[in-house]
């Protein structure tokens, strides 16, 4: 089952992915990330995270054409693949599950 | 104009990233930086240089990664077939190859394992390394000797005055001696025997199997047997307390029974100790007399140097003081000036204990043979030249057939295959050939193994049983099938497919030059040991050939004539009357290397004043010793019966003469005296000297002639008899037939002299066939490897030579033409080895007093046999191909 894991970081970044659809590349991607966490990333993390993703199937990539930007380099663009979208599913039915078990806790 | 960001962060990146990765990265970093440089340029360039710096991870840097994919099990099975196959496609080129590299194989793992056994002598020992036995070099009037014996008080002097030795132990040598059990008649001879102090058993961390290893030794007449003699002379468990008659007039008691010594220790072979606690001598305060190998154990923490320092110290310490008791005016300061006069020294020294088997020579009192680091050198040399040989063979002949091979490289490469995959896959090929090649050279060392330590005097196994053997074995395997293939693999796969699969090139096989510089690279070695060989065994010859100054020849020598007692001069008598029976003489001095006394002589008048001093040999013999040998008389006489004052004549020999500083004429009448010890010096007995006999080796040549002396002298223990020619076994039998009436019981032991000379040169006769052997092997080798490039050669030029004999040419012009090339190399090597062998040989020669020159014809010879065996080698294959049918050879096509 080790193909299928996901670490935390693995799952924000498929979870932006997943929800940027289409315009997923590198730079978007880190963009993203840093505005909904809050926090600093390089962007090499997200280049493992995206790499060890694709390696497992949870994700796919196709090239863009090529433009004067980026030194004119083109964009990599990732998309969530069906078992990317049924792991994050899995995972989100799995918390819910367990969350829903909490009792109601008072802290005062 | 865009900003660009830090060229030297992108190179990087460049170098190590992998290409399908490299162009997402770039463009991802070159976007964030374009962006965080508008905000600033250092900071953006800082962070593009530092996040570059993230990306080298193993995930993302090529190297880590094979190009394709492929599984290294598979491709290993792949390889070994390949190269299985094309080892069977060219039976005789493998053939070549794995019998040259066979033998050399074995050669090399001969001489290792006797290199290993020499290096081990003595280690086994507790405590070796700071075992330190003492020694002497003493140079007086002229004459070096070097003594690994001591004084007798020096022992006691050091657990005296140096707190830093934890433990002493003396022994005596003894020579042989005679024995037998007190019920026997028949007495056995044995002749390794020695004194030693109790300690010896601690010293050497050695224990006894029977009997008390603590109090053993302590009481004289008390002994100790190895298992072999035990077994020998009562049976291993029933020899303790049991009694030995020693020389047939002392009782000893057994002791304690031990394990048989090591045979690569320094008392190998010894069987019986004997304590010395009952020797007269073992109390003698005298300094000048050096009879004790003596052994010292330091404390573990104490210094060598300053053991150095405290013995280079003793003579002024102990030995000048002792002296000056009986020699009246002597000082330290007048002994040094003497000394510095005379150039003469006395240096007390000591030598570790592991140290002696190769770097301690062969000094007077050793208790067996030692080797030299020398010969542990040549041979080492000689080992590693014989793999180098082999090796280069297999260079050879791959480079040579690559040309066959070349399709098969271009083949593979279009198809896909990288370099390294194709050196991977000759390398296989070397390491499999390697590997076989080891199965063999075990088979063939395992078989000559017997062989091999009777030409070495040894007693080597194969440690099968070791791990270590295996691993190292493997390694060497793995090394050398590296090593062989790697010249031929880099050189193959370098080949271009597009000019290999067009056909261009192929005529020539690429790499001839290096090819060339190997021929000419094993025939300089091969030359070189020739020459060696040639040297060695012509000064072996001359010096077993040599005119000794006396006659060895037919002269019968038996040993412990002093057991016939009373009976003695009756038995010489006898045999004196045997028809075949020339001469007869008692003696217990032979001409012959042995360890012998000598003696300090002083002239009359000069007595007791340093410098005249002589210490020469000392030798008791009877009035017919000087016929016997037939010794040459210079000047006086020899001794005669008719002289009864002879009993105070001596004789001197030219060396002695010299030391006298007159001619042998002069030197008839001086009075020599060696009785300078006694109070009433008036009472002081003289000899006279009343002849003067050529000089004659009785040493090995590899020193000067000794000076001696000979006085008449009672106590013989041997006697020679001179032979006439005819039937030796016959006299030999007389002779103990008669021994046997006078001396029942007694062991009849005898030899011829010449033999026992023989015996002085054993190691270098010894060295010699170990030369001679591996010479013919790397000779062999050599050649195998030019007979597969000869063979190679005539099958490259089959169309040629078709096409030269069409159109007239003779069988002897084609023969020449493919033999002249592979001559011109081995001219190249003979003119190279030359010079190398005759400094080698020079070199090695220096250590023999009486040496050959090399002369011219050595080196002609060892060209002349060179060229002989190569054109044999070469002209078969040449010869072969020139007989062809060139319809044969040009029909197909």
């Amino acid at each position: 089952m080790s193909d299928y894991s996901l670490g935390e970081f693995q799952e924000l970044v498929l979870l932006i992915v997943a929800a940027l659809h289409k315009e997923a590349y590198g730079v978007a991607i880190l963009k993203n990330l840093e505005q909904e966490t809050g926090k600093k990333f390089n962007i090499s993390a997200v280049h493992m995270a995206l790499k060890r993703m694709e390696d497992k199937g949870f994700v796919e990539s196709t090239y863009g054409g090529i433009t004067n930007e980026r030194g004119g380099r083109r964009k990599k663009y990732y998309v969530i693949t069906a078992l990317g979208k049924k792991i994050l599913d899995e995972q989100f039915s799995l918390r819910t599950r367990i969350y829903q078990k909490i009792p109601k806790i008072s802290f005062n | 104009m865009k900003p660009l960001p830090p060229k030297k962060s992108l190179q990087f990146l460049r170098w190590f990233c992998r290409e399908d990765y490299l162009e997402e990265f770039e463009g991802d970093l070159i976007e964030i930086f374009e962006e965080d440089f508008d905000l600033s340029p250092a900071k953006a360039r800082r962070k593009f240089s530092w996040s570059v710096i993230r990306y080298f991870r193993p995930k993302f840097i090529k190297f880590f990664r094979s190009k394709n994919n492929l599984n290294p099990i598979t491709m290993l099975k792949n390889d070994l077939k390949v190269s299985y196959r094309s080892l069977k496609k060219q039976p005789f080129f493998t053939f070549l190859n794995i019998f040259g590299l066979a033998i050399g194989m074995a050669g090399c793992l001969l001489i290792s394992l006797f290199i290993l056994d020499e290096l081990s002598h003595d280690k086994m020992f507790q405590d070796a390394d700071r075992i330190y036995r003492l020694k002497i070099d003493n140079r007086t009037a002229g004459e070096t000797t070097k003594y690994a014996a001591v004084s007798p008080p020096l022992a006691g002097t050091i657990v005296r005055d140096y707190p830093q030795a934890e433990l002493v132990t003396r022994f005596r040598g003894m020579g042989s001696l005679l024995l037998r059990r007190v019920d026997a008649e028949q007495n056995v001879k044995e002749d390794y025997v020695a004194g030693a102090d109790s300690s010896f058993l601690k010293m050497f961390g050695l224990t006894l199997l029977e009997g008390n290893t603590e109090d053993v030794l302590k009481e004289p007449n008390t002994l100790i047997l190895t298992k072999t003699a035990a077994q020998k002379h009562f049976g291993v468990d029933k020899a303790l307390g049991q009694s030995l008659m020693l020389d047939n007039n002392e009782l000893y008691r057994v002791t304690g029974v031990m394990e048989d010594l090591p045979q690569n220790s320094f008392l190998r072979n010894y069987s019986i100790f004997v304590s010395i606690e009952g020797f007269e001598d073992s109390r003698s305060i005298a300094w000048n007399n050096w009879n004790f190998p003596t052994f010292v154990k330091l404390l573990p923490d104490a210094s060598e140097q300053d053991f150095v320092d405290y013995m280079a110290g003793v003579k002024e310490r102990y030995l000048i003081p002792w002296a000056m008791t009986f020699v009246p005016g002597l000082t330290l300061e007048s002994s040094r000036e003497d000394d510095k006069k005379t150039g003469s020294f006395m240096n007390f020294g000591c030598t570790p204990l592991t140290d002696i088997h190769l770097y301690s020579e062969n000094r007077k009192g050793e208790f067996n043979p030692n080797s030299s680091i020398q010969n542990i050198y040549i041979l080492s040399f000689i080992g590693f030249f014989l793999i180098l040989l082999a090796c280069v063979n297999f260079m050879n002949l791959s480079t040579a057939h690559s040309l066959k091979r070349s399709k098969e490289v271009g083949i593979r490469k279009t198809l896909g295959s990288t370099k390294m995959g194709l050196v991977r896959q000759f390398l296989t090929e070397a390491s499999l050939i390697s590997l076989i090649s080891l199965l063999f050279a075990m088979l063939i060392a395992f078989l000559t193994l017997p062989f091999f330590n009777q030409l070495a005097d040894k007693a080597i196994s194969i440690p099968f049983q070791q791990p270590t053997f295996w691993i190292i074995l493997m390694v060497a395997v793995i090394v050398l099938g590296l090593f062989s293939g790697s010249y031929p693999a880099f050189f193959m796969s370098r080949f271009m497919p597009v000019k290999v699969l067009k056909g261009s090139g192929s005529t020539s096989s690429g790499g001839g030059n290096i090819r060339n510089s190997l021929v000419i690279f094993q025939f300089v070695i091969s030359v070189f040991l020739i020459v060696c060989t040639l040297v060695v065994f012509q000064q072996l010859s001359f010096i077993q050939n040599k005119d000794l100054g006396f006659q060895k020849d037919q002269v019968l020598v038996i040993e412990n004539v002093d057991a016939a007692g009373p009976q003695l001069e009756s038995f010489k008598q006898e045999v004196q009357q045997l028809g075949q029976v020339k001469d007869v003489s008692l003696s217990s001095f032979l001409p012959t290397p042995s360890a012998r006394n000598g003696t300090t002589l002083f002239p009359e008048g000069r007595v007791l004043q340093g410098e005249s001093a002589i210490i020469i040999g000392h030798w008791r013999i009877d009035h017919d010793y000087i016929s016997t040998l037939d010794l040459d008389i210079i000047a006086g006489r020899g001794f005669d019966r008719q002289f009864p004052t002879d009993s105070n004549a001596i004789i001197l020999n030219e060396s002695a003469v010299a030391m006298l500083n007159v001619q042998p004429e002069e030197a008839l009448g001086i009075r020599l005296t060696n009785d300078f010890r006694r109070k009433d010096k008036e009472n002081m007995q003289f000899y006279t000297v009343i002849g003067v006999v050529k000089n004659f080796h009785f040493e090995s040549l590899r020193n000067d002639i000794e000076a001696i002396s000979m006085i008449l002298g009672n106590d013989p223990s041997r006697m020679m008899a001179k032979l006439s020619s005819g039937d030796f076994s016959n006299a030999i039998a007389n002779i103990e037939q008669i021994w046997n009436r006078v001396a029942p019981g007694q062991p009849f032991s005898h030899y011829f002299m010449d033999d026992s000379f023989n015996e002085t040169y054993k190691s270098e006769v010894r060295l010699g066939s170990i030369f001679i052997t591996f010479t013919i092997l790397s000779i062999f080798i050599a050649c195998l490897g030019l007979f597969g490039l000869a063979a190679f050669n005539a099958e490259r030029r089959t169309k040629e030579i078709g096409i030269r004999k069409v159109l007239g040419a003779s069988i002897s012009q084609i023969a020449y033409k493919l033999s002249i090339n592979f001559l011109k190399l081995v001219f190249i090597s003979i003119f190279v080895a030359i010079p190398l062998s005759w400094y080698a040989m020079n070199k090695w020669l220096q250590d023999f007093s009486y040496r050959i020159e090399i002369g011219w014809w050595i080196f002609l010879l060892a060209a002349f046999l060179a060229i002989v065996i190569s054109v044999l080698t070469v002209s078969f294959q040449s010869i072969r191909a020139a007989i062809a049918s060139p319809i044969k050879s040009l029909r197909s096509e």
